[in-house]
């Protein structure tokens, strides 16, 4: 059974998530753009349209501006979130020295490894305190508590169960595996190459509740980090005014 | 009537106004398989739909943004609320997650109850589009009231008020059922009335061949807003002018887009053609109306199936106004300005203008040069709050005037605040709106369009009849 979930599964869950976007996408791309509804005041060209859509990816400006109580968990939640998608990929593969490799002449590999334990470690908690906090936000506030179906809270306790187990396993001395160990097993999985599973129940449950979140994610709301995207190209799209001035007046504008 | 299963709801149409619309309704045990077919047809027609279904997190931050919400605290009223009385259906039957767990997710089967509660919801929601402004995600739920609307007409559930507009429409080509003998005879009244004030007498061309412009005013200004006309037919004179007014369409606003977009709608927007045809119009000038410039301006180039040689530019009176004054063309006299009389005037921003026209800037440049004393809303330009009446939600059965009420609170608010003596509001609904609100909320106001002061302001002195 275990052999399954961690040599097997992986396989599927990968394909089901990288599928299952492609699918949601091509569902929302047979629906055409009918009329144009953008929202004013309208960019004057392409490039200033996709400027505003990428300031309010990257700043979420709209919650910051609109709802700073829920920029403060929101926002944080997020860069989190990438930064540890970051430091997962480069810090497994480049055992923690991708520092050193990025500026070989300033950092030592020694420092490279102590900073990414310690964002990591940084990062971890910003992540699971905010989600703690977006949770509580959701459990208090009258309008919210009304608005949530059982699956907005299942999708936050997903990632608090998740990073609760990561952050156990960085803070708590010797209850995590090394980076080494993780990635001769994940090197395993890519490369069809089945190596030992890392013999630790922590790190077994997280990469298990990661496969379970990999496969939620594209039929639920999480679609929403591509649907930002799709939706403002609706809504924030270059507009070219009519000219003025009106023909056969007595006062002519020029 | 107006109160179903405890919900809020205009009087439905009847037979009458079916007849009118040569709309066979849906029997009501047909009708939610029925609603769910054009649904299903709508998800594969607009990606605005699909987007506004698939992406919403449910964050909250619409909630506090919404007039209606803020005036009834009614969740259904929270735009995300008010999307999701369409979006439980769409994810049980749409989506894989809805499919599989069903209320886990949120996904409800559809039933007479949904299409009940849609009728009262989204007749609540006004269009205004704030949501869609500070959604993070640019989710517009006006567009899921809009397909609301739709489905709900094309089965058969259509509040009597626009029903019998859309009649009108399709009879008249306004929404006040004018007929053309009472439009001239409307027209040469105010003319009468413009030599009074003025001491000179300004006419409307009526139906005018090989006129250059043709201005579509708002029916609704022949009986509540006769100095909107007033206004505009004292710019066109100013400028000397090759205007006319077309009996057929003498309407800026379009009920049709906001309960039929497939049928009503088109058939106002074909009568621009026609009449740009018929009168060799070089230029079509819009009247003041939020949602019908947003009908023309965004709608008209998509909706139009006329080929686009027989087209002419159409731009608002407002734009053009602005553009004469930028370049110094226009004298104006705020002083002698008899409407406002110099009193401090306050902009309602309407939100079609705000958030779908860029009709912002200009409304100040016309406004400022008009009035001696402007005292600015807060919020306003693309934050302006609805007047609570936005997209024809003016019934007057008890429960929705109360609603309307409610609606309205905010911005009676704001004006409240602003101490503000002369209320401008330059579109139709909102003046139809206020008219009825002001005095719900004691507020010590007069109301005008905006181009009824510029007109008022314009100095005729040295030029041409003075």
């Amino acid at each position: 059974m275990k052999y399954f979930l961690v040599q097997i599964l992986p396989y599927f869950t990968v394909a089901l998530f990288l599928g299952g976007i492609v699918w949601r996408i091509w569902r929302w791309m047979i629906a055409r753009i009918v009329h144009n509804i953008t929202l004013s005041p309208f960019p004057s060209n392409w490039v200033a349209a996709i400027l505003w859509i990428l300031w309010q990816m990257v700043f979420f400006w709209n919650v910051l501006k609109f709802d700073p109580w829920l920029w403060v968990g929101a926002w944080p939640m997020h860069v989190a979130l990438f930064s540890i998608l970051g430091g997962h990929v480069l810090g497994i593969y480049t055992l923690g020295t991708q520092f050193h490799l990025l500026f070989p002449w300033l950092i030592t590999e020694a420092q490279s490894e102590h900073a990414s334990e310690f964002l990591g470690t940084f990062f971890g908690i910003i992540f699971f305190v905010a989600l703690v906090y977006l949770l509580v936000r959701r459990l208090t506030l009258t309008r919210m508590k009304v608005l949530s179906s059982t699956s907005d809270y299942l999708h936050l306790l997903l990632l608090l169960a998740i990073s609760g187990v990561g952050n156990y396993m960085r803070l708590v001395e010797g209850a995590g595996v090394t980076y080494a160990e993780a990635r001769t097993f994940l090197a395993g999985l890519f490369t069809f190459n089945p190596q030992p599973f890392p013999d630790n129940w922590f790190f077994f449950t997280h990469f298990l509740l990661v496969q379970l979140l990999m496969i939620v994610f594209p039929f639920s709301k999480l679609m929403h980090s591509f649907g930002i995207m799709w939706e403002r190209w609706i809504v924030n799209r270059p507009y070219k005014e009519a000219p003025l001035g009106l023909p056969g007046v007595k006062l002519r504008l020029d | 009537m107006p109160l179903v299963d405890g919900l809020n709801q205009p009087v439905k149409a009847g037979p009458k106004e079916f007849e009118g619309l040569h709309l066979v309704p849906v029997p009501d045990e047909e009708k939610p398989a029925e609603a769910l077919k054009w649904l299903d047809y709508y998800r594969k027609e607009r990606r605005s739909l699909v987007m506004a279904m698939e992406s919403c997190v449910k964050c909250g931050l619409c909630a506090e943004h919404c007039h209606t919400y803020l005036g009834t605290k009614d969740p259904n009223n929270i735009p995300a609320g008010r999307a999701d009385l369409m979006r439980k259906v769409y994810k049980r039957y749409f989506t894989v997650q809805g499919k599989l767990f069903g209320k886990l997710v949120g996904a409800e089967e559809i039933s007479m109850r949904t299409l009940e509660e849609w009728f009262s919801y989204y007749y609540q929601c006004t269009e205004c589009r704030r949501c869609g402004h500070v959604c993070p995600f640019g989710i517009d739920t006006c567009e899921v009231t809009m397909i609301g609307r739709q489905i709900l007409y094309n089965i058969g559930m259509i509040p009597k008020l626009h029903a019998a507009t859309d009649v009108a429409i399709l009879r008249t080509g306004n929404h006040m059922a004018l007929t053309p003998s009472g439009i001239v005879d409307t027209l040469d009244f105010l003319s009468d009335e413009i030599e009074e004030e003025r001491g000179f007498r300004i006419e409307f061309p009526v139906d005018k061949p090989n006129s250059d412009i043709l201005y579509v005013p708002s029916s609704a200004d022949f009986f509540l807003n006769p100095d909107t006309l007033k206004g505009a037919a004292e710019f066109f004179e100013y400028i000397g002018a090759n205007w006319t007014i077309s009996t057929r369409i003498t309407e800026a606003g379009n009920f049709g887009y906001l309960s039929d977009q497939t049928r009503v709608q088109r058939e106002l927007v074909n009568r621009v053609w026609e009449e740009v045809a018929r009168l060799g119009v070089k230029k079509v000038v819009w009247g003041e109306c939020g949602h019908g410039w947003r009908a023309a301006k965004m709608y008209i180039p998509t909706m139009s199936d006329y080929p686009t040689r027989m087209r002419v530019p159409i731009t608002h009176i407002l734009d053009e106004v602005a553009a004469y004054i930028k370049a110094g063309k226009l004298k104006l006299n705020p002083k002698n300005n008899f409407r406002a009389q110099g009193l401090p005037v306050t902009l309602h921003d309407p939100c079609n203008y705000a958030r779908a026209c860029g009709l912002v800037e200009n409304l100040r440049v016309d406004l400022y040069a008009s009035v001696t004393e402007v005292r600015e809303m807060n919020p306003n330009r693309e934050k302006t709050f609805c007047c609570g009446g936005g997209s024809g939600v003016l019934f007057d059965d008890p429960e929705m005037y109360q609603l309307r009420i409610k609606f309205s609170q905010k911005k009676a608010d704001m004006i409240r605040a602003t101490g503000a003596k002369v209320l401008c509001a330059p579109c139709s609904i909102c003046k139809a709106q206020f008219h009825a609100m002001i005095p719900e909320h004691k507020l010590d106001v007069k109301l005008y369009g905006l181009i009824d002061l510029v007109g008022a302001a314009l100095d005729f002195k040295g030029h041409r009849q003075v």
